[in-house]
């Protein structure tokens, strides 16, 4: 939480000092965009009871929105608008002795599983970004700024299968998980996910004609996927996702 | 395009962050236990009997049975195949003297941090009474979850753990936490004394994503393999139990009352259909033709090439009053000398739901059993 908000209070001095000069000729523009995003959601580092990564598959993540970039002094500017994004991915790790729980209504199965994990998670969200602009020369822009975004709709689910769980600790019974449906666990921790994320973005606009241009932009994600009092994923995982898209400027 | 390029260096540096070195292992487990030696053979029934394999994880003691605690040596090294990079003590392999009672060793896990206990035993094959009135049960607890498990009482009174449910399956996906609330208990309105209640339960939402929306009450001569109880749980059901004669007949007492919504592995209802208990017995030579121990288990239990006899009470009738079942050995008959040396085992079986291995039954299934005796001559007159 201290992160986010030095991060924040970093950004409002940042674009309080943008507003300190006054506004130029060149008032308000309106930028419609839309992009394909890349990224996934992950811990800062991959605990050493992940022993590989097997397949790494980013979901077709896309976005659309609407930007307003309210052009201030000196090439300093602001701009802020509306996204409706996805984020997503699919990934296959091979583990030993990750901590996990298999929960299904109020029963639930904790343990250190050794096997493999196929792991799914969308996000669809309404993404508000508050930046700062600088403007680069004619044709790029550069922004940097805080964002808010509240979940439509949240999935974090998989499928623990070809091993085995050791129930609490590794001294615990051995449950065996097979590699077919009924002898795989599932687990399903959608409803746990936070419904408001925050983070950073930082990015570039770059006009290829007057009205046409390119953008890319990484959102890296301050709050992790799940709320601090859900503990069963053991480390806190992180949305870090690129965008490159195009959008059009009125 | 080089902003592009700044960010997709940093994508690779924030998702291929480097997998660490391969930490310790944290296990320490006997997974197998053996007697090596031709001399040590003449203690066995069979020399099957001198492996123990395929060692559960929950176990905590290991039991060799042996034909004499007097003539066991002094002195006999047991080896164990443990978790990798474990290490045990006593060694194995190293010369213990089991005439004393069981020998406990430690797996110590490759990481220092984890230990288990095991107590290893060698014990007479002593043989039960065989009239089963269910007195003696004891209850255990896993993560303040209790359960009731029975146990026999030898003709030499000897404690003989020869009965299993799957109890620590429903404790595992927390049915409830009382004794009474699993699959499997002792209740003190049996037909004389205590006796056990049976009853067919919903697994809750665990239990449905692995496709077994019930568990119906059992109790079995043989073993319960917890390991495979979610994955594939006809292997966790092992049956049977090495007998030193050859069975004929079995009776006892029961009370019976189906559950009300027949249902199936997919929870469909079926209005037409009735659950039925079931009450059956198995007799089977327990080692193959090249010499390796058998046993039955959920999938082969009635069909199995190495049963030689079985018993099925036909109907089971649903009754409120104690009511008497009898069921006769029907097939081959065994071979006398194969079993003196202990080469059969029995397998009784009580279910409250016939089809509970395919997880077809209703549940609150509810079977009542008491005071079962197994008889080796036929009655004279009855």
């Amino acid at each position: 939480m201290k992160k986010i908000i030095i991060c924040l209070a970093g950004s409002l001095l940042l674009a309080s000092n943008a507003f300190a000069f006054e506004p130029s000729d060149k008032k308000i523009d309106v930028i419609v965009r839309a992009g394909y995003s890349i990224g996934g959601t992950a811990p800062l580092g991959i605990p050493a009871t992940i022993r590989s990564i097997d397949a790494f598959r980013p979901t077709a993540s896309l976005m659309v929105g609407a930007d307003v970039k309210l052009a201030l002094k000196d090439n300093w500017g602001l701009m802020t608008g509306l996204h409706f994004e996805n984020k997503g991915m699919d990934a296959k790790v091979t583990t030993k002795g990750y901590r996990m729980e298999v929960v299904k209504g109020d029963s639930r199965i904790e343990g250190l599983f050794t096997g493999h994990v196929k792991q799914e998670v969308t996000e669809w969200m309404l993404t508000l970004p508050v930046l700062a602009t600088y403007q680069l020369g004619e044709k790029v822009t550069i922004k940097a700024g805080p964002y808010v975004s509240v979940l439509l709709y949240k999935d974090f689910s998989g499928i623990a299968s070809d091993g085995y769980l050791r129930q609490s600790n590794p001294t615990g019974p051995r449950i065996n998980m097979g590699d077919k449906e009924g002898e795989w666990a599932t687990y399903d921790f959608s409803d746990d996910m936070r419904s408001v994320q925050m983070g950073i973005a930082v990015g570039a606009d770059w006009n290829v004609t007057r009205h046409f241009g390119l953008a890319a932009d990484l959102s890296w994600g301050l709050t992790g996927i799940f709320g601090s009092d859900f503990k069963t994923v053991e480390q806190t995982l992180y949305p870090i996702y690129g965008t490159i898209s195009a959008y059009w400027k009125f | 395009m080089r902003n592009y390029l700044t960010f997709a260096l940093l994508f690779s540096l924030a998702l291929s962050s480097c997998i660490k070195d391969e930490l310790l292992n944290t296990e320490c487990d006997i997974v197998s236990a053996w007697v090596e030696g031709e001399q040590y053979a003449s203690n066995f029934y069979h020399p099957s009997q001198m492996h123990l394999d395929n060692i559960s994880s929950a176990e905590k003691e290991i039991v060799f049975s042996v034909r004499s605690l007097i003539s066991l040596p002094k002195k006999l090294p047991v080896n164990f195949t443990i978790t990798e990079g474990a290490t045990i003590q006593p060694a194995s392999g190293s010369e213990q003297d089991f005439t004393q009672g069981p020998v406990t060793y430690v797996v110590t896990s490759e990481d220092g941090e984890w230990k288990r206990e095991y107590k290893v035993t060698f014990k007479e094959a002593t043989m039960p009474t065989y009239k089963f009135s269910f007195e003696t049960y004891e209850t255990l607890e896993w993560e303040s979850n209790f359960y009731h498990n029975f146990y026999e009482i030898s003709q030499s009174g000897q404690r003989l753990n020869m009965w299993a449910s799957g109890n620590p399956g429903a404790v595992l996906i927390k049915l409830g936490t009382k004794p009474e609330d699993q699959p499997t208990y002792s209740t003190p309105d049996g037909y004389a004394g205590r006796g056990v209640c049976l009853n067919t339960q919903g697994t809750g939402e665990i239990g449905q994503t692995f496709g077994k929306p019930i568990a119906a009450g059992n109790l079995f001569m043989g073993r319960f393999i917890f390991d495979n109880v979610l994955s594939q749980p006809l292997k966790a059901t092992e049956f049977g139990y090495a007998m030193d004669r050859e069975p004929v007949r079995v009776t006892g007492y029961y009370k019976y009352k189906p559950g009300p919504v027949f249902t199936d592995k997919n929870m469909n209802t079926f209005p037409n259909r009735t659950d039925e208990a079931s009450i059956y017995a198995v007799f089977y030579r327990n080692v193959d033709s090249e010499g390796n121990k058998v046993f039955l288990y959920g999938d082969d239990v009635l069909t199995s090439p190495y049963i030689v006899k079985k018993a099925e009470v036909a109907a089971l009738p649903p009754t409120d009053e104690w009511t008497r079942f009898e069921m006769f050995f029907e097939g081959q008959n065994a071979d006398d000398e194969l079993v003196k040396n202990l080469g059969y085992n029995l397998a009784l079986v009580f279910s409250s739901s016939k089809e509970g291995a395919s997880f077809e039954g209703a549940i609150g299934s509810t079977l009542y059993i008491d005071e079962v005796e197994v008889s080796f001559e036929l009655p004279d007159n009855d």
